[in-house]
């Protein structure tokens, strides 16, 4: 089987069991609440593992912010942040979050108040200043783990500042919800996250086929658990359940994308309000085989955690986390996808929101043009702002650059 | 007001009324072209010069391996050139000194000084690096928490191995000797910008608020001994001036280097009494511990001379960009406070996540001190718009209006 009848691509199974797995996770959230059991928030360059091992319940409002960008819930909810005095220029996420902060907005209705927050400064100042607005206006201590930003790697003095760091949290985190850290818990906590991230990383492997077996959307649906559920056991039975999907898919030759004739790079977060793009373009034989945001999550960028010295081994992935190295090492990734899944094209999301992914990517797609010879196009949005896409404007750009793709094969 | 006084350099003025007016004159020649005064310097001292972009860098890294340092001053001109580099959406200040290198302003230059600072200037370093806008480029990686001891000794390392790589880089190597006297050289200085400070507070010296930052722009890029001698001078002889009934307001914001539009704020009938900038008040208190220098290795509070550097930079008040901000607030009411200002006027520069998301902080801690403040958001160019000035003098008005003494 090589192509489908239909022209939309057809949805994983994976992605349905999803939805419960979301679900339950909702629901441990609130009882975790309402049991008076502590809870976190963190930013996702912080790992949930540490938290699974010590009992606290860890929340990711980027996650959130995300499901709410998918549900078209951002403008109403960045109204309300709005009329709070933060700027409509803020990052989508924060102006999201903070709308159900402030209200009570939102799917689930107001988020139970987290016990403590932590956030890391391993993707973007924007983050330090969101968990600093819900402190100020929930009164919920807050810590900042400082990862200052590193050129390529995080070695020498770098690395044990980071290391003192993630020990400064830890002890302070026992102190404010009065869990200790179990270290045996953790070493199996780890084991968990290791398996579900080598699974993972098959997964963006199996990408490489020809013709790829999913789409852009379906792997963007999956960040949930890669981010938020990193060492339970359903994470596990989850990715294996996706890895297996998706292999069968490669062993039958299926096509996601019927009658794939471009293979292109979606760099930088997807429109969670338009994943349907994704979908649209997939009718003039689009395929985003492979994409930037979801290797952050790879083995490149948060490879195998040394389970008997977990601290300092988080502490090297935090410290050189994606958004916490510089061009150099974008430039060096880009190029290695270029060339391990034939793409034929880049697509630069440029999210107003995201400084700390944008701001590089001029200089990226002249750089890749030069040095892989592939072309790539600035495609001007948002990852969570509606207002902020024009989509009859971009479709027509993306129009234009297969025309480019086509013009080289010429 | 006072005339000929002894200044807080401690040296007895020298010179004539005469002196206090050349040295106004030549601060607003500074801020005008600062790039012309690097020009000069470097001709009249033979020696190589390196640009840094944020206050948090210590100019004294540079000076103690014999090498200018200069801050590259936001010029708010409108000749755009980074259009092709980086998006709009970096702030426009960033944009401008991304301009400035792509325009060949900055050729005097023979490196440039990085740190994360923000998310735009990240994104500015990215292309600078990227494209060699000046021959040595370096990345500081420079901690966001300041308040911890591990924070303090981690900068420490961090400036010795830039220091190892400059040295390397541009072929000139550090000397502890020079660093000590970069640090006493920094610390008259910025000792004589707080004396300014504190005198136009007090109002015995009214030098109009356009003036000041000019003096704030010289102050961080002429060589400090010059700065020091003219400041000095200005401060002995101050020019005769009186603030009139313009109303008495703190700037506040990240950096505000555009003398221009702050003379036109000022047309709105308000005086910039006081300053809560980057660049101002948060910056001219840092004052590094030259006897531990001076004593060398492992004496005092400090293990070494880079200890007390990194100690005195992190220790100051900090930018919404550091952890934990909340000090700011606080400095703020203590900059009105102390001035007896009748409001603050946050200058947001467009797309500066940080100050976005602390303004309505501080907004809420100024109203609750009861203290009247007013948001601009703007881009740093230019002289300002009449509609700008519209709006001032209506928050002018309000203020006054509403009779309150503080
Ligand atoms: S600016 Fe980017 S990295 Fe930061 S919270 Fe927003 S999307 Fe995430
Ligand atoms: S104004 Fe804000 S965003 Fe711009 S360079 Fe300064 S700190 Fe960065």
């Amino acid at each position: 089987m090589t192509t489908r009848g239909d022209t939309r691509p057809t949805r994983l199974e994976a992605t349905e069991s999803l939805k419960s797995l979301i679900k339950t996770y909702y629901d441990d959230l609130f009882r975790a609440a309402a049991e008076g059991r502590p809870s976190v928030w963190l930013n996702v360059g912080v790992p949930c593992e540490f938290f699974y091992a010590m009992d606290v319940f860890p929340f990711y409002p980027e996650n959130y912010g995300a499901a709410c960008g998918a549900m078209k819930l951002t403008p109403k909810l960045s109204a309300i942040a709005e009329a709070h005095g933060f700027s409509a220029d803020l990052c989508s996420y924060i102006r999201t979050t903070l709308g159900t902060v402030f209200s009570g907005e939102g799917p689930y209705g107001q988020l139970p108040r987290p016990t403590v927050q932590v956030s890391a400064m391993n993707s973007c100042v924007a983050i330090m200043v969101w968990w600093r607005a819900v402190e100020r206006h929930w009164g919920i201590p807050t810590f900042v783990l400082d990862t200052p930003l590193v050129r390529e790697d995080s070695t020498g003095i770098n690395l044990d500042y980071v290391e003192s760091e993630v020990l400064r949290m830890l002890s302070w985190v026992e102190e404010g919800t009065g869990r200790t850290m179990d270290m045996e818990r953790l070493r199996e906590v780890v084991r968990l996250s290791n398996e579900g991230k080598d699974l993972w990383a098959e997964v963006l492997d199996l990408r490489r086929a020809r013709p790829c077996p999913i789409t852009a959307a379906d792997i963007f649906t999956h960040m949930f658990p890669m981010v938020a559920l990193r060492g339970t056991p359903h994470y596990v039975s989850h990715l294996r359940a996706l890895r297996d999907e998706v292999k069968a898919r490669v062993d039958e030759g299926f096509a996601a994308v019927p009658d794939e004739r471009y293979r292109l790079l979606w760099d930088n977060l997807p429109p969670w309000f338009d994943l349907r793009i994704f979908g649209d373009l997939a009718q003039r034989g689009v395929n985003f085989v492979i994409d930037t945001y979801t290797q952050a999550w790879g083995p490149r960028y948060m490879g195998t955690i040394d389970a008997d010295n977990p601290v300092r081994s988080f502490a090297g992935y935090m410290g050189a986390g994606f958004l916490n190295v510089q061009i150099g090492k974008r430039l060096e990734l880009l190029t290695e996808l270029v060339r391990d899944y034939e793409v034929d094209g880049v697509v630069f999301h440029s999210d107003r929101s995201c400084k700390p992914f944008s701001l590089v990517q001029v200089e990226l797609r002249n750089q890749l043009l030069e040095r892989a010879g592939v072309p790539g196009v600035l495609l001007e949005g948002d990852h969570n702002d509606p207002n902020l896409f024009d989509r009859e404007r971009a479709m027509g750009r993306l129009d234009s650059f297969l025309e480019v793709i086509d013009s080289g094969r010429a | 007001m006072s005339g000929g006084s002894n200044s807080a350099s401690g040296s007895p003025a020298t010179g004539s009324p005469a002196s206090g007016v050349r040295a106004l004159a030549r601060f607003r020649a500074v801020a005008a072209d600062p790039l012309a005064e690097l020009a000069a310097a470097k001709e009249r001292t033979g020696l190589m010069a390196v640009g840094y972009f944020d206050s948090y860098l210590p100019e004294e890294l540079i000076m103690a391996h014999g090498v200018l340092p200069y801050r590259v001053a936001v010029t708010g001109r409108e000749d755009l050139r980074s259009g092709e580099f980086i998006q709009g959406f970096a702030c426009p200040a960033s944009r401008d000194l991304l301009d400035q290198a792509l325009r060949g302003d900055l050729v005097l230059l023979d490196g440039a000084l990085f740190t994360r600072y923000c998310d735009s200037l990240r994104g500015v370093f990215a292309v600078w690096d990227s494209e060699k806008l000046t021959p040595y480029v370096d990345f500081v990686r420079y901690p966001t928490v300041t308040n911890t001891v591990s924070a303090v000794k981690y900068l420490a390392a961090e400036l010795r191995e830039v220091s190892a790589r400059m040295a390397k880089a541009l072929d000139a190597p550090a000397d502890e000797r020079r660093l000590l006297e970069a640090a006493a050289a920094c610390n008259r200085k910025r000792a004589l910008v707080a004396e300014l400070a504190a005198r136009r507070a007090s109002r015995d010296l009214a030098l109009s608020g356009a003036d000041y930052l000019a003096v704030l722009v010289a102050a961080t890029t002429m060589t400090p001994d010059e700065f020091t001698s003219e400041l000095s001078a200005l401060l002995a002889w101050p020019p005769p001036g009186e603030p009139g009934d313009a109303l008495p307001v703190v700037l506040s914001g990240t950096t505000f280097d555009n003398v221009s539009l702050a003379a036109s704020i000022e047309a709105a009938g308000l005086y910039l009494i006081a300053d809560d900038l980057a660049t101002g008040s948060r910056w001219y208190g840092v004052n590094v511990e030259t006897a531990t220098l001076a004593a060398g290795e492992g004496s005092g509070m400090y293990a070494d001379p880079w200890e007390a550097l990194a100690h005195a930079y992190l220790t100051r008040p900090p930018c919404s960009v550091k952890e934990p901000s909340s000090p700011r607030a606080d400095h703020l009411i203590s900059q009105v406070r102390r001035s007896r200002a009748a409001g603050v006027l946050f200058y947001l520069t467009k797309f500066c996540d940080s100050e976005q998301a602390e303004w309505p902080y501080l907004r809420d801690r100024l109203a609750a001190e009861g203290i009247p403040a007013f948001m601009v958001e703007g881009e740093q160019k230019g002289a300002g718009s009449g509609g700008l000035q519209t709006r001032l003098e209506a928050f002018r008005e309000q203020i006054e209006m509403s009779g309150d003494e503080l």
